[in-house]
């Protein structure tokens, strides 16, 4: 025990024997763990989409692209299709509140499977789903949105499209808030905008009877595969043929129509990390280098090499914890900060995933800059040690 | 004298530096990855902005249903486009006005570099629209109308898979085949083209259009057009300059690029500035009795100063050229593509310009200067018997 406090207290005052020296390093050590760890909560934020896909649900869309339309009364064919639970449909609505800086995501949709297919993520009191279904110009509003623009349920909010118009020209269309829902699951935005298909579909003056994409479960996952190639052949030759993947698979073609941000993350934090790799490497090796005769009295007065080399290690993975560590904590208040800025488009979680990284890299970092010198001062003998001090 | 004593100083800092020579290289190296990330991200913003931003023209007027914001939103009828024909200020070709109507639908492709799906424009045309960009046809052929035949952009081809001429396409129920490649310089080369009554036809569009193309006898006559349309109540549309149409689609994306890309720099610049301060602070301690010895023998505080700032200036200098160099090689010209405005893949290539080159430097500078300046102050200060005194 008194032999651990020892260590202990020698590595502190090794470590900060030159106080700015240890300040600067582990400064930037913070520098890169802050980086990485806010890059990786926003690579998990825009995947978020598709890693908290439910793994159930398939999404089909015509297969020249998602933005082109599919026939309403596909609905109907796909639910009599054999092994198909439930089907639901949903219409891009390029919905904004008075200005189109307002931008909000808004579907039109069919409420009442699409409440039951989607139970998961929208979470709402039975009496408001009730209200919802009943109201054709009824709205359903995610808390977020609410918030953002201080709606209260039964406000009556115009709501305009930048692609659905009205047959006397008008591309606002009146909706009252009949219900305002909950994300049902953790890291999922609660930021959308839900209103009836039919009301939609009834007064715009173009694609009238098409849908967006289509949404449907099944009564047996393990089927999943062969009911979506089922679907998708009985199409094949339609001029609306069909693509049907999983809601994992559709989600993620979004994020990667950005491009390669996997990439630029890794980038980027690989930079971080290589820069302070050397930073870290070469304040270790010299602050050894300066301790040569120090090291030499240590092993005169009998300490074990084996002791002299693990204090040595300890003090690299203790300056590469402490930066670290601070680092990572400050990357998750800056996560949860942005978070709550109003409209930021999904939330930024920190999962015990992106700890478990760091911390595996701040390990790593502590080895790599720790070994050499410890290395060194092992076999360093206390007679050369004194002729080279 | 004095400027004598400053040289010296700075001569003989230099000339050290070998004795600390893999301290000052990690000085250099860490500058180096700051000024090459934050190129990089520049170079990407710049390169958008300069493709997008430079496309289209001045003269050339985009007139969108009234609300849409974009090509892809829009529709106007046949009818609409037959008034926007009589519209005054625009140029005439054989007594016709130069006005196309277009169709802009979204198509898959997959991106060479990822093996993912990826959104592309169809853009469905007839001669006059041809004509009003005059694009040079690089291999292959024009499309001929009818017989559903595509043309792509030089860029789409380089960044997207299976658009090689007699390459056949599948929408819906139908074949197309890809006749020839097309370049205009800009954004259309991130297009594909086919004539106007096969696109409609395939789209289910009837005689419908997205978006209006016209030729104006010159820029300023876009406000003539505009009081026309603003005086018949059929034409709710908005109409916009083609170059302004890109120029404020670009801006949007390139300003996201330069929102993450400068914060993401200046927080590795101050991890590389406590680098720097670490060398150069270490520099000084090392040099202790050097710079006391020639205090001694009377030279200024200010020139030891001098001496430690601009060791650290030359270390900073050296990174950021290097760090640019690696920017200029790796990043100047890549070829890229994301979402652009449109809800479509706008290829670019990322564009290093001598003035980003320039920006760069002035980073690494300044960690320079600020790493630098502090351990200088201690140079100045140091005791002169205090430094005779240890060891």
């Amino acid at each position: 025990m008194t032999v651990a406090l020892a260590s202990l207290s020698l590595i502190w005052a090794n470590l900060s024997r030159s106080r700015l020296r240890f300040a600067l390093t582990a400064f930037a050590i913070f520098i890169a763990f802050f980086l990485f760890g806010i890059l990786q909560s926003f690579e998990r934020g825009l995947n978020a989409g598709a890693d908290l896909a439910a793994a159930d649900r398939l999404i089909i869309s015509n297969r020249i692209n998602f933005t082109q339309p599919l026939p309403i009364a596909y609905v109907n064919r796909i639910a009599a299709i054999e092994g198909v639970r439930q089907v639901s449909h949903q219409s891009w609505m390029g919905s904004y509140y008075q200005e189109p800086r307002n931008f909000i995501f808004g579907f039109a949709i069919d409420p009442q499977s699409y409440l039951q297919i989607y139970a998961d993520d929208i979470a709402l009191p039975p009496e408001q789903a009730a209200a919802f279904i009943q109201n054709r110009r009824g709205a359903l509003v995610g808390e977020d949105v609410a918030k953002q623009y201080g709606w209260q349920i039964g406000d009556l909010i115009p709501i305009s499209s930048n692609i659905w118009q009205r047959a006397d020209g008008s591309n606002v269309w009146d909706l009252v808030i009949e219900g305002i829902y909950r994300a049902g699951r953790a890291n999922i935005a609660a930021n959308t905008l839900y209103l009836h298909y039919d009301y939609l579909n009834e007064a715009r003056t173009t694609a009238r009877d098409f849908t967006g994409t289509i949404s449907f479960t099944t009564l047996d996952p393990a089927q999943n595969d062969a009911i979506a190639q089922a679907i998708d052949s009985r199409f094949q030759n339609s001029a609306y043929a069909t693509e049907t993947r999983t809601e994992e698979a559709f989600n993620r073609s979004f994020v990667e129509q950005l491009g390669n941000i996997g990439l630029i993350v890794l980038s980027v934090s690989g930079a971080a990390m290589f820069t302070i790799l050397i930073i870290t490497g070469n304040t270790m090796a010299l602050s050894i280098r300066e301790r040569t005769g120090e090291i030499g009295v240590m092993k005169v007065l009998g300490f074990d090499a084996r002791m002299v080399f693990a204090l040595i290690l300890a003090e690299s993975l203790a300056l590469a914890l402490i930066g670290g560590l601070l680092g990572v904590a400050a990357a998750q208040m800056m996560a949860r900060f942005i978070s709550t800025v109003p409209g930021f488009p999904f939330p930024l979680g920190f999962t015990s995933g992106i700890w478990l990284s760091s911390f595996g890299l701040m390990l790593a970092l502590g080895l790599i800059t720790g070994l050499l010198p410890a290395f060194a001062a092992y076999r360093l003998k206390p007679t050369a040690a004194f002729a080279r001090a | 004298m004095m400027l004598k004593q400053i040289f010296m100083m700075i001569w003989i800092g230099l000339l050290s530096l070998p004795q600390r020579l893999w301290l000052s290289l990690a000085t250099v190296i860490t500058i180096a990855v700051v000024v090459a990330v934050l190129l990089a991200f520049l170079s990407m913003s710049q390169g958008f902005r300069q493709t997008l931003g430079s496309s289209g023209s001045e003269d050339v007027a985009i007139i969108l249903r009234g609300g849409s914001g974009a090509e892809l939103n829009s529709v106007l009828s046949r009818e609409q486009l037959a008034l926007i024909e009589t519209a005054p200020g625009l140029l005439k070709r054989d007594g016709a006005s130069l006005v196309s109507g277009e169709l802009y639908v979204v198509v898959d492709g997959i991106k060479k570099s990822s093996g993912t799906k990826a959104n592309l424009p169809l853009r469905g045309l007839g001669p006059l629209g041809v004509a009003i960009r005059a694009p040079a046809i690089t291999a292959g052929r024009m499309f001929i109308p009818g017989r559903n035949e595509l043309i792509v952009g030089e860029a789409l081809l380089r960044e997207f898979n299976g658009f090689e001429p007699g390459s056949m396409l599948r929408f819906g129920a139908t074949q197309w085949t890809v006749v020839g490649v097309f370049s205009t310089g800009g954004v259309f080369d991130s297009e594909i083209w086919s004539d106007l009554g096969g696109v409609q036809n395939q789209f289910n569009r009837g005689s419908s259009v997205q978006s209006v193309r016209a030729k104006l006898i010159n820029p300023q006559a876009i406000e003539s057009l505009r009081s026309f349309a603003d005086q018949d109540p059929r034409l709710t549309v908005d109409i916009i300059s083609e170059r302004r149409y890109y120029a404020e689609q670009s801006e949007r994306t390139s300003d996201l690029i330069l929102v993450l890309g400068w914060p993401l720099s200046i927080a590795m610049s101050l991890g590389a500035l406590a680098g720097a301060l670490n060398t150069i602070y270490l520099s000084v301690s090392a040099r202790s009795r050097d710079i006391a010895t020639v205090r001694a023998i009377g030279f200024s505080g200010f020139s030891a100063f001098c001496g430690t700032l601009a060791e650290s200036l030359f270390l900073s200098a050296v990174g950021g050229l290097l760090g640019a160099l690696v920017a200029l090689v790796f990043f100047d010209g890549l070829s890229a593509s994301t979402l652009g405005g449109n809800f479509t893949q706008v290829v670019f290539n990322f564009s290093l310009s001598s003035d980003l080159f320039i920006q760069g430097l002035w980073l690494a500078l300044l960690i320079g200067l600020i790493g630098g300046f502090f351990p200088a102050i201690r140079a100045a200060r140091l005791p002169v018997a205090q430094a005779f005194g240890s060891r």
